[in-house]
């Protein structure tokens, strides 16, 4: 099976025609496509029940969408039936979702993050930006090449792979991480922001900080952090010019 | 903001595009982070200190952000870029809190506009249906180049309408020191208040609400050294 390579640089945009049909579906079947090249001349037929089932509904994190990818094209290959293969593509959606939205968006990204911004208060501006999208992108790219390599190598028995793999260590460490980091981070930013103000005004904002935390956890979805960022800058407004 | 030149304005325009791509689409390398689009944004307005301003302080807005499945978010990214350009060449503790105000009113315009081209991906798909059912190649490759396309159209045009709404701004609004310093202290509280709001949800109560009470404490410290 030849096209790993460019079915792994397609990956990148497998979110690119994200909907609410198919969500990952279109993006999941582009990436296939040179992955199933080598099919069409050993079974025509079977090639092109493969290209629709590649772009049938699908959803996971897109970090480790290259598990399911190569995991189904290695069946495709392996002539397993379409109908096994279909119960494969569903049954990964849930722990690829849950298993990538730890590990990268609640995990390494807030991780990252906080240190970048860490850095900049710091002053090592440029340092921290570029530091954040190299070792994002390092860890991105890492897992995505992992990620096809098992599927590919794994097949139907990805399941046993994915279990047996570093993710869920890796999401046990990440996540504290990303809370001390998170944490840390916190202060030092509102620090940055205020200690140039003065404290009667500081000791203002940070009582807007604790109404916004207070309020918005009452209100919950209703009253989202921006609504009442924006309906607490049009109050200020309002006050300012009833009151000059 | 000064009165930004037809080439930076063209560049920042380009810029959101990225950012405005990078965000779901392609190649999602954290560029739309608001840290990063506000350095870049900044040091093409001429003014890296208000993008880094602005940036940090959408950063805290999208830490209360966790991107999964079909949830709805504001796209901090073109936001930066055009709160970025009203910023920049003003103080940033007078300007600030309007740039914010522009820049959230732009980023949940962008959410608005990630659902539309979202819909739009599916009634193409719908289009396609035939020849996705008989398993054209090309049918898929199209769809792909045009949902891109789609998304790119979105970045561009929310950046393009951001710097506008700049631009309008900074002839037209005005507010005294005294307003400005307000709207830029309560911008920052609501930006601490969505940190410290989306940390707690997402620490919950186990191992990871200890590790964020550590570095709260490690962060007290050092930023008292300081």
């Amino acid at each position: 099976m030849n096209g790993g390579w460019r079915a792994w640089l397609r990956l990148f945009a497998v979110q690119g025609t994200w909907n609410y049909e198919r969500m990952l579906g279109v993006g999941m079947g582009y990436a296939a496509e040179p992955l199933l090249e080598d099919l069409k001349t050993v079974d025509p037929v079977r090639h092109t029940e493969a290209v629709v089932r590649s772009a049938e509904f699908f959803n996971c994190n897109p970090n480790l969408a290259g598990l399911a990818l190569g995991a189904t094209a290695r069946a495709e290959y392996d002539a397993v039936p379409g109908a096994q293969i279909a119960r494969l593509r569903t049954a990964l959606c849930s722990p690829l979702g849950a298993m990538g939205d730890q590990l990268f968006w609640a995990g390494l990204v807030p991780l990252l993050v906080a240190a970048a911004l860490i850095g900049v208060v710091l002053g090592v501006t440029w340092w921290a930006v570029v530091g954040f999208l190299v070792l994002y992108n390092l860890a991105r790219v890492a897992t995505g090449v992992w990620a096809l390599r098992t599927g590919l190598d794994a097949g139907m028995g990805i399941g046993t792979a994915i279990s047996r793999s570093w993710i869920s260590k890796a999401i046990e460490r990440v996540g504290p991480a990303a809370g001390f980091a998170v944490g840390a981070a916190i202060p030092l930013v509102a620090a940055w922001y205020l200690e140039d103000i003065g404290w009667p005004a500081a000791f203002g904002a940070l009582a807007v900080a604790a109404t916004g935390v207070a309020v918005t956890r009452w209100f919950g979805a209703s009253l989202t952090t921006v609504r009442f960022t924006l309906l607490a800058l049009v109050l200020l407004v309002l006050f300012r010019w009833l009151l000059p | 903001m000064t009165d930004l030149a037809a080439s930076s304005a063209l560049l920042l325009v380009i810029w959101g595009t990225l950012v405005g791509l990078d965000l779901v689409s392609v190649p999602q390398a954290m560029i739309a982070r608001p840290v990063v689009a506000g350095a870049v944004a900044g040091w093409l307005a001429g003014d890296v200190e208000a993008g880094l301003r602005v940036g940090v302080l959408f950063e805290l807005f999208a830490l209360d952000v966790l991107p999964v499945g079909a949830v709805r978010y504001p796209d901090y990214g073109p936001a930066t870029v055009a709160a970025t350009a009203l910023a920049s060449d003003s103080p940033w503790q007078l300007a600030l809190g309007l740039s914010a105000a522009l820049g959230l009113a732009i980023a949940v315009l962008g959410g608005f506009g990630l659902q539309l081209v979202r819909r739009a991906n599916a009634r193409a798909i719908q289009r396609r249906s035939a020849a996705l059912a008989a398993g054209e190649s090309g049918a898929i490759r199209r769809l792909q180049y045009g949902s891109l396309t789609r998304d790119a159209t979105r970045g561009a045009g929310l950046t393009a309408l951001g710097l506008a709404c700049a631009w309008a701004l900074a002839q037209y609004v005005r507010p005294d020191p005294a307003t400005g310093l307000g709207l830029t202290l309560v911008a920052v509280g609501c930006g601490l208040s969505a940190v410290i709001g989306g940390a707690l949800r997402g620490a919950g109560r186990g191992p990871r609400l200890r590790w964020l009470g550590a570095g709260a404490l490690v962060g007290l410290i050092v930023a008292a050294l300081r």
